[in-house]
Protein backbone atom coordinates (compact mmCIF):
# COMPACT_ATOMS: atom_id res chain seq x y z
CA UNK A 1 0.00 0.00 0.00
CA UNK A 2 1.12 3.53 -0.60
CA UNK A 3 0.41 6.78 -2.37
CA UNK A 4 -0.45 7.20 -6.02
CA UNK A 5 -0.29 10.64 -7.64
CA UNK A 6 -2.66 11.08 -10.58
CA UNK A 7 -2.54 14.17 -12.80
CA UNK A 8 -5.57 15.05 -14.87
CA UNK A 9 -7.72 13.24 -12.31
CA UNK A 10 -10.72 15.48 -12.86
CA UNK A 11 -11.91 13.98 -16.13
CA UNK A 12 -11.40 11.41 -18.88
CA UNK A 13 -8.70 8.77 -18.47
CA UNK A 14 -7.41 10.35 -15.25
CA UNK A 15 -10.79 10.19 -13.57
CA UNK A 16 -11.51 6.67 -14.80
CA UNK A 17 -8.09 5.51 -13.60
CA UNK A 18 -8.54 7.04 -10.15
CA UNK A 19 -11.87 5.30 -9.74
CA UNK A 20 -10.62 1.97 -11.09
CA UNK A 21 -7.46 2.04 -8.96
CA UNK A 22 -9.46 2.81 -5.84
CA UNK A 23 -11.24 -0.52 -6.38
CA UNK A 24 -8.02 -2.52 -6.91
CA UNK A 25 -6.40 -2.10 -3.49
CA UNK A 26 -2.84 -1.51 -4.73
CA UNK A 27 -2.79 1.89 -3.06
CA UNK A 28 -4.67 3.32 -0.11
CA UNK A 29 -3.73 6.96 -0.62
CA UNK A 30 -4.36 9.06 -3.68
CA UNK A 31 -3.24 12.56 -4.59
CA UNK A 32 -5.66 13.82 -7.22
CA UNK A 33 -4.04 16.60 -9.23
CA UNK A 34 -5.91 18.87 -11.61
CA UNK A 35 -7.15 22.29 -12.46
CA UNK A 36 -10.81 22.12 -11.61
CA UNK A 37 -11.65 21.70 -7.92
CA UNK A 38 -15.24 20.55 -8.41
CA UNK A 39 -14.21 17.96 -11.02
CA UNK A 40 -11.58 16.58 -8.65
CA UNK A 41 -14.14 16.47 -5.84
CA UNK A 42 -16.49 14.54 -8.11
CA UNK A 43 -13.72 12.03 -8.83
CA UNK A 44 -12.97 11.70 -5.13
CA UNK A 45 -16.63 11.10 -4.35
CA UNK A 46 -16.78 8.32 -6.94
CA UNK A 47 -13.77 6.43 -5.60
CA UNK A 48 -14.04 3.05 -3.94
CA UNK A 49 -13.47 1.72 -0.47
CA UNK A 50 -9.72 1.11 -0.81
CA UNK A 51 -9.10 4.84 -1.14
CA UNK A 52 -8.90 5.61 2.56
CA UNK A 53 -6.91 8.80 2.10
CA UNK A 54 -7.72 10.97 -0.92
CA UNK A 55 -6.45 14.51 -1.19
CA UNK A 56 -6.94 17.11 -3.84
CA UNK A 57 -4.13 19.28 -5.20
CA UNK A 58 -5.25 22.12 -7.39
CA UNK A 59 -2.82 23.25 -10.05
CA UNK A 60 -2.99 24.58 -13.57
CA UNK A 61 -0.31 22.57 -15.38
CA UNK A 62 0.30 25.39 -17.81
CA UNK A 63 2.44 26.70 -14.93
CA UNK A 64 4.84 23.77 -14.53
CA UNK A 65 7.19 25.87 -12.41
CA UNK A 66 4.65 25.49 -9.59
CA UNK A 67 4.94 21.70 -9.57
CA UNK A 68 7.82 21.39 -7.04
CA UNK A 69 5.63 23.13 -4.49
CA UNK A 70 2.75 20.72 -5.18
CA UNK A 71 4.96 17.63 -4.89
CA UNK A 72 6.40 18.93 -1.62
CA UNK A 73 2.86 19.41 -0.34
CA UNK A 74 1.90 15.89 -1.40
CA UNK A 75 4.87 14.38 0.47
CA UNK A 76 4.23 16.57 3.48
CA UNK A 77 0.59 15.55 3.68
CA UNK A 78 0.80 11.93 2.51
CA UNK A 79 4.26 10.86 3.65
CA UNK A 80 5.67 9.28 0.51
CA UNK A 81 5.01 8.55 -3.15
CA UNK A 82 4.99 5.06 -4.66
CA UNK A 83 3.40 5.75 -8.01
CA UNK A 84 3.06 8.69 -10.40
CA UNK A 85 0.56 8.69 -13.25
CA UNK A 86 1.07 11.54 -15.72
CA UNK A 87 -2.31 11.56 -17.42
CA UNK A 88 -3.19 15.23 -17.88
CA UNK A 89 -3.10 16.38 -21.49
CA UNK A 90 -3.90 19.39 -23.62
CA UNK A 91 -4.44 19.98 -27.31
CA UNK A 92 -5.10 22.84 -29.65
CA UNK A 93 -5.04 21.09 -33.02
CA UNK A 94 -3.86 23.41 -35.76
CA UNK A 95 -1.74 23.09 -38.91
CA UNK A 96 1.74 24.58 -38.97
CA UNK A 97 0.81 27.90 -40.59
CA UNK A 98 -1.97 28.48 -38.11
CA UNK A 99 -0.03 27.50 -34.99
CA UNK A 100 1.00 30.35 -32.75
CA UNK A 101 4.05 30.16 -30.55
CA UNK A 102 1.78 30.64 -27.53
CA UNK A 103 -0.37 27.65 -28.46
CA UNK A 104 2.67 25.48 -29.16
CA UNK A 105 4.21 26.49 -25.84
CA UNK A 106 1.04 25.80 -23.91
CA UNK A 107 0.75 22.31 -25.40
CA UNK A 108 4.34 21.55 -24.46
CA UNK A 109 3.92 22.99 -20.97
CA UNK A 110 1.06 20.64 -20.17
CA UNK A 111 2.11 17.58 -22.19
CA UNK A 112 5.90 17.66 -21.78
CA UNK A 113 7.12 20.14 -19.18
CA UNK A 114 4.56 19.18 -16.54
CA UNK A 115 5.29 15.41 -16.75
CA UNK A 116 9.01 16.23 -16.72
CA UNK A 117 8.64 18.35 -13.60
CA UNK A 118 6.40 15.81 -11.86
CA UNK A 119 8.87 13.02 -12.63
CA UNK A 120 11.88 15.04 -11.51
CA UNK A 121 10.28 16.10 -8.26
CA UNK A 122 8.67 12.75 -7.42
CA UNK A 123 11.84 10.78 -8.18
CA UNK A 124 13.62 12.77 -5.46
CA UNK A 125 11.33 11.00 -3.01
CA UNK A 126 10.77 7.71 -4.85
CA UNK A 127 14.42 6.84 -5.42
CA UNK A 128 15.02 5.52 -1.91
CA UNK A 129 12.27 2.89 -2.12
CA UNK A 130 11.52 2.44 -5.81
CA UNK A 131 8.11 2.73 -7.42
CA UNK A 132 6.32 3.14 -10.71
CA UNK A 133 5.81 6.00 -13.14
CA UNK A 134 3.33 5.78 -15.98
CA UNK A 135 3.03 8.36 -18.75
CA UNK A 136 0.00 8.56 -20.97
CA UNK A 137 1.16 9.47 -24.48
CA UNK A 138 -0.86 8.86 -27.63
CA UNK A 139 -0.77 7.01 -30.92
CA UNK A 140 -0.56 10.54 -32.33
CA UNK A 141 3.03 10.56 -31.04
CA UNK A 142 3.97 7.65 -33.30
CA UNK A 143 2.50 8.47 -36.69
CA UNK A 144 2.28 11.61 -38.83
CA UNK A 145 -0.82 13.66 -38.02
CA UNK A 146 -1.13 16.67 -40.34
CA UNK A 147 -2.88 19.43 -38.46
CA UNK A 148 -1.94 18.12 -35.01
CA UNK A 149 1.64 19.38 -34.97
CA UNK A 150 1.98 20.51 -31.37
CA UNK A 151 -0.01 17.66 -29.83
CA UNK A 152 1.57 14.84 -31.86
CA UNK A 153 5.12 16.08 -31.37
CA UNK A 154 4.57 16.63 -27.64
CA UNK A 155 3.38 13.04 -27.26
CA UNK A 156 6.39 11.83 -29.26
CA UNK A 157 8.52 13.67 -26.72
CA UNK A 158 6.75 11.93 -23.86
CA UNK A 159 7.30 8.52 -25.46
CA UNK A 160 11.00 9.29 -25.81
CA UNK A 161 11.29 10.62 -22.25
CA UNK A 162 9.71 7.44 -20.92
CA UNK A 163 12.18 5.34 -22.85
CA UNK A 164 15.19 7.29 -21.58
CA UNK A 165 14.02 7.34 -18.00
CA UNK A 166 13.35 3.61 -17.97
CA UNK A 167 17.10 3.13 -18.22
CA UNK A 168 18.10 6.13 -16.13
CA UNK A 169 15.89 5.26 -13.14
CA UNK A 170 16.36 1.50 -13.20
CA UNK A 171 19.05 1.52 -10.50
CA UNK A 172 16.54 3.10 -8.11
CA UNK A 173 14.02 0.35 -8.70
CA UNK A 174 11.70 2.83 -10.42
CA UNK A 175 9.87 1.35 -13.39
CA UNK A 176 8.69 3.71 -16.14
CA UNK A 177 5.73 2.77 -18.29
CA UNK A 178 4.31 4.50 -21.31
CA UNK A 179 0.93 3.89 -22.87
CA UNK A 180 -0.35 5.33 -26.12
CA UNK A 181 -4.09 5.12 -26.35
CA UNK A 182 -5.71 5.31 -29.75
CA UNK A 183 -9.01 7.08 -30.20
CA UNK A 184 -10.62 7.40 -26.79
CA UNK A 185 -13.82 9.18 -25.84
CA UNK A 186 -12.42 12.07 -23.81
CA UNK A 187 -12.94 15.83 -23.87
CA UNK A 188 -9.57 16.12 -25.53
CA UNK A 189 -10.60 13.74 -28.30
CA UNK A 190 -13.65 15.86 -28.89
CA UNK A 191 -11.38 18.78 -29.79
CA UNK A 192 -9.34 16.64 -32.14
CA UNK A 193 -12.33 15.01 -33.84
CA UNK A 194 -15.50 17.01 -33.08
CA UNK A 195 -17.62 15.14 -35.60
CA UNK A 196 -16.96 11.72 -34.14
CA UNK A 197 -19.61 9.83 -32.14
CA UNK A 198 -17.90 9.12 -28.79
CA UNK A 199 -19.97 6.01 -28.23
CA UNK A 200 -18.30 4.32 -31.22
CA UNK A 201 -14.73 4.47 -29.89
CA UNK A 202 -12.71 3.24 -26.90
CA UNK A 203 -13.84 4.58 -23.51
CA UNK A 204 -11.62 6.04 -20.74
CA UNK A 205 -12.50 3.05 -18.57
CA UNK A 206 -10.86 0.74 -21.12
CA UNK A 207 -7.59 2.65 -20.86
CA UNK A 208 -7.91 2.80 -17.07
CA UNK A 209 -8.21 -0.99 -17.02
CA UNK A 210 -4.85 -1.36 -18.80
CA UNK A 211 -3.20 1.25 -16.57
CA UNK A 212 -4.36 -0.63 -13.49
CA UNK A 213 -2.82 -3.84 -14.80
CA UNK A 214 0.49 -2.06 -15.38
CA UNK A 215 0.70 -0.40 -11.97
CA UNK A 216 -0.19 -3.66 -10.23
CA UNK A 217 2.86 -4.20 -7.98
CA UNK A 218 3.27 -7.72 -9.33
CA UNK A 219 3.71 -6.45 -12.91
CA UNK A 220 7.44 -6.41 -13.68
CA UNK A 221 7.89 -7.00 -17.40
CA UNK A 222 6.14 -4.32 -19.41
CA UNK A 223 7.99 -1.13 -18.50
CA UNK A 224 10.24 0.65 -20.98
CA UNK A 225 8.07 0.19 -24.03
CA UNK A 226 5.39 2.24 -25.63
CA UNK A 227 2.27 0.16 -25.15
CA UNK A 228 -0.42 0.96 -27.67
CA UNK A 229 -3.96 0.67 -26.35
CA UNK A 230 -6.65 0.15 -28.95
CA UNK A 231 -9.99 -1.52 -28.62
CA UNK A 232 -11.83 -3.70 -31.05
CA UNK A 233 -15.24 -2.09 -31.45
CA UNK A 234 -18.17 -4.28 -32.38
CA UNK A 235 -20.08 -2.88 -35.34
CA UNK B 1 29.76 5.51 13.09
CA UNK B 2 31.89 6.13 10.05
CA UNK B 3 32.78 9.16 7.97
CA UNK B 4 33.22 8.65 4.25
CA UNK B 5 36.34 10.37 2.99
CA UNK B 6 35.93 10.61 -0.76
CA UNK B 7 38.94 11.51 -2.86
CA UNK B 8 37.83 13.53 -5.82
CA UNK B 9 40.81 15.70 -6.62
CA UNK B 10 41.72 14.16 -9.98
CA UNK B 11 42.08 16.51 -12.92
CA UNK B 12 41.45 13.93 -15.62
CA UNK B 13 44.52 14.46 -17.79
CA UNK B 14 44.65 10.80 -18.81
CA UNK B 15 41.05 11.02 -19.95
CA UNK B 16 42.05 13.69 -22.51
CA UNK B 17 39.06 15.69 -21.43
CA UNK B 18 38.75 19.23 -20.11
CA UNK B 19 36.30 18.02 -17.48
CA UNK B 20 37.75 15.75 -14.77
CA UNK B 21 36.42 12.21 -15.05
CA UNK B 22 34.49 12.30 -11.79
CA UNK B 23 32.19 14.93 -13.30
CA UNK B 24 31.63 13.18 -16.63
CA UNK B 25 28.37 11.33 -17.15
CA UNK B 26 28.34 7.58 -16.65
CA UNK B 27 25.01 5.91 -17.34
CA UNK B 28 23.48 9.37 -17.45
CA UNK B 29 24.75 10.44 -14.03
CA UNK B 30 27.93 12.27 -12.97
CA UNK B 31 30.51 9.69 -11.91
CA UNK B 32 30.91 11.16 -8.42
CA UNK B 33 27.15 10.96 -7.73
CA UNK B 34 27.06 7.18 -8.12
CA UNK B 35 28.94 6.74 -4.85
CA UNK B 36 27.44 9.72 -3.02
CA UNK B 37 23.88 8.54 -3.71
CA UNK B 38 24.60 5.01 -2.49
CA UNK B 39 26.53 6.06 0.60
CA UNK B 40 23.63 8.36 1.46
CA UNK B 41 21.55 5.21 2.04
CA UNK B 42 23.97 3.60 4.53
CA UNK B 43 22.92 4.16 8.13
CA UNK B 44 26.30 3.49 9.73
CA UNK B 45 27.95 6.26 7.72
CA UNK B 46 27.11 9.54 9.44
CA UNK B 47 28.70 12.09 7.16
CA UNK B 48 31.00 12.66 4.24
CA UNK B 49 34.14 14.62 3.53
CA UNK B 50 34.86 15.29 -0.13
CA UNK B 51 38.38 16.20 -1.11
CA UNK B 52 38.33 18.15 -4.35
CA UNK B 53 39.76 21.10 -6.21
CA UNK B 54 38.12 24.14 -4.58
CA UNK B 55 36.74 25.36 -7.91
CA UNK B 56 34.50 22.26 -8.10
CA UNK B 57 33.03 22.65 -4.61
CA UNK B 58 30.02 24.68 -5.70
CA UNK B 59 29.38 22.31 -8.60
CA UNK B 60 29.34 19.32 -6.22
CA UNK B 61 27.09 21.18 -3.78
CA UNK B 62 24.63 21.83 -6.58
CA UNK B 63 24.64 18.13 -7.55
CA UNK B 64 24.15 17.06 -3.93
CA UNK B 65 21.07 19.25 -3.81
CA UNK B 66 19.77 18.02 -7.18
CA UNK B 67 20.14 14.38 -6.21
CA UNK B 68 18.63 14.91 -2.77
CA UNK B 69 21.65 13.74 -0.74
CA UNK B 70 20.80 14.32 2.91
CA UNK B 71 23.92 13.35 4.87
CA UNK B 72 26.12 16.26 6.00
CA UNK B 73 28.97 16.93 3.57
CA UNK B 74 32.11 18.95 4.15
CA UNK B 75 34.86 19.83 1.73
CA UNK B 76 38.64 19.75 1.95
CA UNK B 77 41.05 21.02 -0.69
CA UNK B 78 42.89 18.48 -2.81
CA UNK B 79 46.63 18.33 -2.19
CA UNK B 80 49.50 18.03 -4.64
CA UNK B 81 49.65 14.27 -4.06
CA UNK B 82 47.08 11.63 -3.21
CA UNK B 83 48.62 11.32 0.26
CA UNK B 84 48.29 15.04 0.89
CA UNK B 85 44.68 14.90 -0.24
CA UNK B 86 43.90 12.13 2.25
CA UNK B 87 45.65 14.10 4.98
CA UNK B 88 43.67 17.25 4.15
CA UNK B 89 40.42 15.28 4.32
CA UNK B 90 41.37 13.50 7.54
CA UNK B 91 41.66 16.83 9.32
CA UNK B 92 37.88 17.17 9.03
CA UNK B 93 37.07 13.62 10.11
CA UNK B 94 35.68 13.43 13.63
CA UNK B 95 34.25 9.90 13.64
CA UNK B 96 36.31 7.17 15.27
CA UNK B 97 36.44 5.27 11.99
CA UNK B 98 36.79 6.42 8.42
CA UNK B 99 35.95 4.83 5.10
CA UNK B 100 38.31 5.88 2.37
CA UNK B 101 37.14 5.80 -1.20
CA UNK B 102 37.74 7.57 -4.48
CA UNK B 103 35.10 8.97 -6.81
CA UNK B 104 36.75 7.39 -9.84
CA UNK B 105 35.58 4.00 -8.53
CA UNK B 106 31.81 4.33 -8.93
CA UNK B 107 30.97 0.63 -9.10
CA UNK B 108 30.62 -0.19 -5.42
CA UNK B 109 27.25 -1.41 -4.20
CA UNK B 110 25.63 -0.51 -0.89
CA UNK B 111 26.09 -4.19 0.06
CA UNK B 112 29.84 -3.94 -0.65
CA UNK B 113 30.17 -0.97 1.72
CA UNK B 114 28.17 -2.88 4.30
CA UNK B 115 30.41 -5.93 3.90
CA UNK B 116 33.49 -3.77 4.50
CA UNK B 117 31.90 -2.16 7.55
CA UNK B 118 31.02 -5.62 8.85
CA UNK B 119 34.57 -6.98 8.38
CA UNK B 120 35.97 -8.54 11.54
CA UNK B 121 38.88 -6.14 11.90
CA UNK B 122 38.79 -2.40 12.31
CA UNK B 123 41.27 -1.78 9.53
CA UNK B 124 40.32 -3.46 6.29
CA UNK B 125 40.51 -3.11 2.56
CA UNK B 126 39.11 -4.86 -0.45
CA UNK B 127 41.60 -6.77 -2.54
CA UNK B 128 41.60 -9.16 -5.46
CA UNK B 129 44.12 -11.70 -6.66
CA UNK B 130 46.23 -10.66 -9.64
CA UNK B 131 45.39 -12.53 -12.82
CA UNK B 132 48.55 -11.50 -14.65
CA UNK B 133 52.30 -11.69 -14.07
CA UNK B 134 54.09 -8.73 -12.52
CA UNK B 135 57.86 -8.31 -12.37
CA UNK B 136 60.20 -5.69 -10.98
CA UNK B 137 61.93 -3.59 -13.58
CA UNK B 138 61.82 -0.62 -15.85
CA UNK B 139 63.53 -1.10 -19.17
CA UNK B 140 64.67 -4.62 -18.23
CA UNK B 141 63.76 -7.34 -15.77
CA UNK B 142 65.25 -6.55 -12.37
CA UNK B 143 63.52 -9.08 -10.16
CA UNK B 144 60.69 -11.56 -9.99
CA UNK B 145 57.54 -11.38 -7.88
CA UNK B 146 55.46 -14.37 -6.91
CA UNK B 147 51.95 -13.76 -8.20
CA UNK B 148 50.30 -15.91 -5.55
CA UNK B 149 51.79 -13.65 -2.85
CA UNK B 150 50.39 -10.44 -4.37
CA UNK B 151 47.09 -8.66 -3.95
CA UNK B 152 45.53 -5.93 -6.06
CA UNK B 153 44.41 -3.43 -3.40
CA UNK B 154 40.96 -1.98 -4.08
CA UNK B 155 39.11 0.85 -2.46
CA UNK B 156 36.97 1.34 -0.42
CA UNK B 157 38.95 0.74 2.75
CA UNK B 158 38.20 1.37 6.40
CA UNK B 159 40.58 2.53 9.10
CA UNK B 160 40.64 3.59 12.69
CA UNK B 161 40.79 7.37 12.25
CA UNK B 162 43.28 7.96 15.06
CA UNK B 163 45.68 5.36 13.65
CA UNK B 164 45.47 6.69 10.12
CA UNK B 165 46.04 10.27 11.26
CA UNK B 166 49.06 9.16 13.23
CA UNK B 167 50.48 7.24 10.25
CA UNK B 168 50.09 10.31 8.07
CA UNK B 169 51.91 12.49 10.59
CA UNK B 170 54.79 10.02 10.65
CA UNK B 171 54.91 9.95 6.85
CA UNK B 172 55.03 13.75 6.73
CA UNK B 173 57.81 13.82 9.32
CA UNK B 174 59.81 11.31 7.29
CA UNK B 175 58.93 12.86 3.94
CA UNK B 176 57.63 9.51 2.65
CA UNK B 177 54.96 9.16 0.02
CA UNK B 178 52.59 6.21 -0.04
CA UNK B 179 50.17 5.59 -2.89
CA UNK B 180 47.69 3.78 -0.68
CA UNK B 181 46.78 3.97 3.01
CA UNK B 182 46.68 0.29 4.01
CA UNK B 183 50.34 0.12 3.07
CA UNK B 184 51.03 3.18 5.19
CA UNK B 185 49.34 1.66 8.24
CA UNK B 186 51.18 -1.61 7.66
CA UNK B 187 54.50 0.23 7.40
CA UNK B 188 54.17 2.30 10.56
CA UNK B 189 52.13 -0.13 12.64
CA UNK B 190 53.22 -3.59 11.47
CA UNK B 191 51.42 -5.26 14.36
CA UNK B 192 48.09 -3.89 13.19
CA UNK B 193 45.95 -6.43 11.40
CA UNK B 194 44.86 -4.95 8.08
CA UNK B 195 42.23 -7.33 6.83
CA UNK B 196 41.83 -8.04 3.12
CA UNK B 197 38.21 -8.64 2.14
CA UNK B 198 37.45 -10.40 -1.12
CA UNK B 199 37.20 -7.62 -3.69
CA UNK B 200 34.88 -7.15 -6.65
CA UNK B 201 35.87 -7.60 -10.29
CA UNK B 202 33.52 -4.74 -11.20
CA UNK B 203 35.18 -2.26 -8.84
CA UNK B 204 37.44 -0.78 -11.51
CA UNK B 205 39.02 2.64 -11.36
CA UNK B 206 38.05 4.88 -14.24
CA UNK B 207 41.30 6.13 -15.60
CA UNK B 208 41.23 6.14 -19.38
CA UNK B 209 38.57 6.75 -22.03
CA UNK B 210 38.36 3.01 -22.57
CA UNK B 211 37.48 2.62 -18.88
CA UNK B 212 34.51 4.93 -19.42
CA UNK B 213 33.29 2.81 -22.31
CA UNK B 214 33.76 -0.39 -20.30
CA UNK B 215 32.13 1.37 -17.36
CA UNK B 216 28.85 1.73 -19.23
CA UNK B 217 28.75 -2.04 -19.67
CA UNK B 218 29.68 -2.67 -16.06
CA UNK B 219 26.92 -0.33 -14.87
CA UNK B 220 24.44 -2.08 -17.12
CA UNK B 221 25.40 -5.48 -15.82
CA UNK B 222 25.80 -4.69 -12.11
CA UNK B 223 23.42 -1.86 -11.32
CA UNK B 224 20.67 -1.62 -13.88
CA UNK B 225 17.87 -3.78 -12.57
CA UNK B 226 15.95 -4.03 -15.82
CA UNK B 227 17.42 -6.94 -17.77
Amino acid sequence: MGTCVITGAGSGIGKATAIKLSECGYFDSFALVGRNQSDLEATRDSMGAHASNVRIFNIDLSYPERIPEVVSAIVEQMGHIECLLNIAGYTDPTPLLATSLESFELTYKVNVFAPFMFMRECVKYMKQRGGKILNVASTAGMTPRPGWLSYASSKAALISMSDTLTAELSEYGIMVYCVSPGRCATKLRRRLAPEEDPSTIMQPEDVAEVICRLVNPSEACLDGQNIVIRKVIKK
Amino acid sequence: MYTLLLLSGGVGTRMQNAVPKQYLLLAGKPVIMHILERVDQIDSISDMVIVCAPEYESHIKQMLQQYGVVKPVRFAPAGATRQQSVFNGLRLVESEDVILHESARPFVKVEDFERLIGASHRNATFGTSIPFTVVKGHERFEGLLTRSELVNVQLPQKFETRLLKEAHKKAIEEGREFTEDGSMIFHYFPDTYVEICEGMDYDIKLTTRIDMLAGEQIYDDVFRRRK
